[in-house]
């Protein structure tokens, strides 16, 4: 039941390798309990079951390197150049389709667009390493699971530095079995509709989050494109006039930026889908960043959240609901 | 499986403490068990109600889709001028159906019926337009593992959240497809003259009504020409934005897209729904900073 795991060579320290700190432990021990629910979500724990015996939290913060030129890693500068550093699943080279002409050397003949494995990395590091501080917390409480979980995550003032920020209520199910390997369950829901999702026959047993990075080098078409320009050479990928290559007007997509937004979207999803084990993503929320760096070069990043969902009773659909009208 | 009245959400019954205390039960005896794991497994965007108002009729999602598109516009198209301003009307165009395209190609390639509630984000830029959509997959449950082919022709994509999607294939239609319109107009600058008359007056500026207009047509013309293609009876939940754009205030931009129906083949039904009058209290709200106050009065 393994939830957003940090890369293995991930090198994080601190509490999630050492324990709790000594003040935390003394907290948990308490006799009262805490926790962020309402009190909505509260009554309807109680009412499925589930006892809160704590707020647990984890914290991490990461330092964003640089990765273009004068990095010691080389990263940006020159795409092929040699590394030992994995470098992703997704590549596309773009080549200038100019050949007939003699150009400077501003005309960019090439461009490419690549996953950045080591931004996906750093993130997941990052996001990994507060989570499983949070469950270490659960587990120190005795918890069956971590519910209404939600994270934070922000720049520290205008620095290279991320914060994460976990936290959710760690439960006890009132007469029920500790989870497989005593590692709590985990999930965003809370309340009633972590109720209406037991009802529905689904088991929460994980928390899912990913980021991916792609980054945009434009090659001269795309450099055009993206400034303004309106014709341009086109190669007829079909229909009769396939593979000749011809001088067009007006709008046209981007095909290198459009492919890069697809990559980025496709990759989060297969990384997602990664730590599903078999099974579902429930209330995915996917969102996207873009950083236009000038001249069509970007950087398109895509987070996607959700809780993994395993069906645990035969399917049994409701009746078609009722359609009302209030009166007021 | 449910019991009890209507809950504050129209349509959804509230379950029984004990049945909900039985399956957390249940779910906790399951995850006791060690599984091995396998490879994969299906994504989807949707809430709890939503699922199980797509399970009541049938229906469950497959996987989250999206499909993605910029276009180029170019910087002259927002010069002064008169009349649609063309290039970036073809811009929002080919950056909207590619988009849909991509979106419409995933669902297939799942094997999914059609997208729901898909989320539209659209970016109108000086040099490009983007347009970002975002969706889950769905199919009949009894169908699972069949291609789209053999049943619709092409899976369809609709804005429609899911709860939407079940009431409306409830009242006997059924989506076929996003139709989307939208035009760029130039405001027509005023003569000196007629600057200079209107100067200091409250008087209606007749160029930027009549761009509105020109655009408004245009793009709702469009729109419903969309509709036709897709050989839909009618478009629904309408959504429309319009204004200046920021770059360029002379510019009036209108955009709208919608939900193309069809009637399913027993036509339309009549949905009678149930009045109810709930018999809460009505809440009171408690103002602690009141009792501060001379005479403390509480709100209701």
């Amino acid at each position: 039941m393994t939830g957003v795991t940090p890369p293995p060579a991930s090198g994080a320290v601190g509490p999630a390798d050492a324990g709790l700190p000594e003040a935390a432990e003394r907290r948990l021990q308490s006799d009262a309990f805490s926790s962020h629910l309402t009190i909505p979500d509260f009554g309807a724990c109680l009412n499925m079951g589930l006892r809160p015996v704590g707020l647990v939290q984890g914290f991490c913060t990461m330092q964003w390197a640089w990765y273009g030129a004068g990095s010691p890693y080389l990263r940006g500068l020159n795409p092929w150049a040699p590394s030992n550093q994995y470098r992703g699943i997704y590549s596309e080279s773009y080549q200038c389709p100019h050949a007939i002409y003699t150009y400077s050397n501003e005309h960019r003949t090439w461009g490419q667009n690549y996953e950045q494995p080591w931004v996906e990395e750093a993130w997941t590091q990052g996001y990994g390493a507060a989570f499983e501080r949070m469950v270490t917390e659960a587990v120190d409480l005795g918890a069956h699971g971590v519910i209404g979980i939600s994270h934070r995550i922000h720049h520290l003032s205008d620095t290279p530095v991320t914060e994460f920020h976990l936290l959710g209520t760690a439960v006890v199910v009132e007469g029920g079995p500790a989870p497989s390997g005593g590692r709590p369950w985990t999930t965003f829901l809370s309340g009633q509709r972590l109720g209406k999702l037991f009802e529905a026959g689904f088991a929460p047993v994980s928390v899912a989050a990913a980021l991916s990075s792609v980054r945009v080098w434009a090659y001269c078409v795309t450099e055009f494109l993206m400034e303004g320009g309106t014709a341009s050479w086109v190669t007829q990928y079909s229909g009769r006039q396939m593979g000749q290559t011809q001088w067009t007007y007006g709008p046209r997509e981007v095909e290198q930026v459009s492919s890069a937004h697809m990559a980025a979207r496709d990759l989060v999803r297969r990384a997602v889908r990664n730590q599903l084990g078999g099974d579902t993503l429930h209330g995915a929320s996917i969102d996207m960043v873009k950083r236009e760096l000038g001249s069509g070069d970007s950087v398109i990043e895509c987070t996607l959240f959700g809780t993994r969902v395993r069906r645990f009773k035969d399917f049994d659909p409701m009746a078609p609901p009722t359609p009302t009208v209030r009166l007021s | 499986m449910t019991d009890g009245g209507p809950s504050g959400a129209p349509g959804l019954a509230v379950p029984r403490g004990q049945s909900w205390r039985a399956d957390v039960l249940l779910a906790a005896q399951a995850l006791a068990r060690p599984v091995p794991e396998a490879q994969g497994g299906a994504t989807s965007d949707l809430s709890v109600d939503e699922v199980l108002l797509l399970h009541s009729i049938g229906w469950e999602p497959v996987d989250l889709v999206f499909g993605s598109s910029v276009a180029s516009t170019p910087p002259a198209a927002w010069g002064w001028g008169q009349g649609e301003i063309v290039v970036a009307s073809e811009s929002w165009d080919i950056a909207f159906r590619g988009a849909l395209h991509r979106l419409v190609g995933e669902c297939a390639r799942v094997d999914g019926f059609g997208v729901v509630g898909v989320q539209i984000d659209t970016e109108i830029e000086r040099l490009h337009t983007d347009v970002e959509l975002v969706g889950t997959a769905v199919r009949p449950i009894a169908k699972a593992g069949q291609k789209v082919a053999q049943q619709l022709g092409r899976p369809f994509a609709s804005d429609l959240s899911a709860r939407d999607y079940a009431l409306l294939v409830q009242t006997g239609w059924r989506p076929v497809g996003l139709a989307f319109g939208a035009s760029f107009v130039n405001v027509p600058r005023r003569s000196v003259s007629t600057t200079i008359s209107q100067k200091g007056q409250n008087v209606e500026l007749t160029n930027f009504t009549e761009a509105m207009y020109t655009a408004r047509e245009a793009a709702m013309s469009r729109l419903q020409d969309s509709a036709v293609s897709m050989d839909a009876g009618g478009i629904v939940d309408v959504s429309i934005s319009e204004g200046p754009m920021v770059f360029a205030r002379h510019a009036i931009g209108f955009t709208a897209w919608g939900t193309a129906i069809v009637p399913g083949p027993e036509g339309h039904r009549h949905l009678e729904p149930k009045m109810v009058l709930p018999l809460d209290d009505l809440q009171v709200t408690f103002q602690a900073t009141a009792l501060r106050q001379q005479g403390g009065e509480v709100e209701s």
